[in-house]
């Protein structure tokens, strides 16, 4: 039932990506599975969002029309990045956060263009460009997300006191 | 002691399931080096159990879109001076969608004019949605299976050629732009009639190859769609040249931009058969 629930928020993310990047050129550039999967490294376990990288990934492929495993082997990297580093990093600092964030972002990124290299197609310097803005924009967002969801749930469990 | 052990636990449980995810996506990509349509039915179902969600939003957006910009605004006006005011802002409003009408009525005509010159059955269709990430190269569109739309079906613009389907829903399609890696188009130049192979390069303009150094090209020169390729009809246009070198063997390197501005499309049209 749980890894239900993982593979519907997945499928959500990707589709509502879809919709908002075909409605606000933004999303072009904000990538929502990633910050599902950075939340389920943070907030949850490793092992869940490993398997949210994974799918994310492989439906991003599938949604992208790209042979199925590129964004999947980048998505499970990233999250094993941001689950690995969050633990060991002070992260209380934001620009640490973001720095985690924006790194499991491009090893992603970086991680696929090997993978393009190695299978012989063209990627170009648009790719780079956009993985970059990407990372940034993405990484922006994320900490903003979860400093106000600490801060909320830090307010309410005052409250309760 | 006890979390020290679970934390460990819980590091080398990520570990044992981080290293065989990652081989199982390569092992995908290696499969599909042999069998490329081997994982279609895992991107048909994707498609399918998307298609109703993203159908429905578009609709949504829509009138989601139009309701505001009718109704919504008008609630909370409550002295003269402010209903005049929304009256005024209505009217721009109201004056703007019918610029968007205006617009889309003078995109729609050419797109009709262009259907009445080709030989071919032809369907219009609606861009629905684009993929996620600023490289997409693929559109959907509200057409599918039930429309008779098939899969390698060209999907085509008043201005040029688009891409083809490749995965078909019964009500939506996905749709390879040329400016994908993957895609490649038969193509010639309209003026020497030079063959050659117009591949996506993952940028915004494609490489035109296989054109022989010995032949005359341009920058300027319009290339054309050749038909050899067996999926895109001859004769349609697919961008112009602009960027033309000498490369290191015998051929060009050839650099054309696309006829068509993918990032605005809104309708297109797709040839249902080419016979």
């Amino acid at each position: 039932m749980k890894y239900l629930f993982l593979a519907l928020s997945s499928f959500l993310a990707i589709t509502a990506q879809m919709i908002a990047g075909n409605n606000f050129f933004i999303f072009n550039f904000l990538d929502l599975s990633l910050i599902l999967v950075s939340y389920y490294a943070v907030y949850r376990s490793r092992t869940q969002a490993l398997f949210v990288g994974s799918l994310t990934g492989l439906l991003l492929d599938a949604a992208m029309g790209w042979p199925l495993g590129y964004n999947g082997f980048g998505r499970t990297l990233a999250a094993f990045i941001i689950g690995l580093s969050w633990k060991r990093l002070n992260t209380r600092e934001s620009w640490v956060r973001f720095a985690i964030i924006a790194g499991a972002s491009l090893a992603s990124s970086a991680s696929m263009l090997i993978l393009f290299w190695i299978m012989q197609r063209a990627a170009g310097r648009l790719f780079i460009g956009a993985s970059i803005l990407q990372a940034l924009v993405t990484s922006f967002i994320t900490v903003v997300l979860f400093t106000a969801m600490e801060t909320y749930r830090h307010n309410q469990a005052n409250k309760s006191h | 002691m006890p979390s020290n052990l679970s934390s460990r636990k819980n590091r080398e449980r990520a570990a044992a399931v981080f290293i065989p995810l990652l081989f199982f996506q390569l092992a995908l990509l290696s499969f599909q080096i042999q069998n490329p349509a081997g994982v279609t039915p895992i991107k048909m179902l994707v498609l399918a159990i998307q298609a109703p969600i993203v159908n429905v939003s578009s609709a949504l957006s829509n009138n989601i879109g139009t309701l505001w910009s009718r109704y919504v605004w008008l609630v909370g006006a409550r002295a003269e001076n402010e209903q005049l005011r929304e009256a005024v802002r209505q009217l721009t409003r109201l004056n703007l969608s019918y610029e968007q009408v205006r617009l889309e009525n003078i995109r729609l005509n050419r797109l009709l004019a262009m259907k009445e010159g080709i030989p071919y059955a032809t369907v219009g269709a609606r861009v629905i949605a684009r993929t996620p990430g600023f490289l997409s190269n693929v559109l959907y569109i509200n057409r599918g299976s039930r429309d008779g739309v098939e899969i390698d079906a060209p999907v085509i613009c008043a201005d040029g050629i688009i891409g083809r389907t490749v995965l078909v829903a019964p009500d939506q399609s996905q749709v390879q732009l040329i400016t994908n890696p993957d895609a490649s188009i038969g193509v010639m130049m309209e003026n020497t009639r030079t063959l050659g192979v117009l591949s996506g390069s993952g940028s915004s303009l494609l490489d035109l190859k296989y054109v022989s150094n010995t032949e005359q090209i341009h920058p300027g020169d319009v290339v054309l769609s050749s038909g050899f390729d067996t999926i895109f009809p001859k004769g349609f246009k697919v961008g112009e040249v602009v960027d033309c070198r000498k490369g290191e063997g015998v051929f060009y390197q050839i650099r054309v931009e696309p006829a068509v501005d993918f990032y605005h499309i809104e309708e297109v049209s797709v040839i249902l058969t080419k016979h």
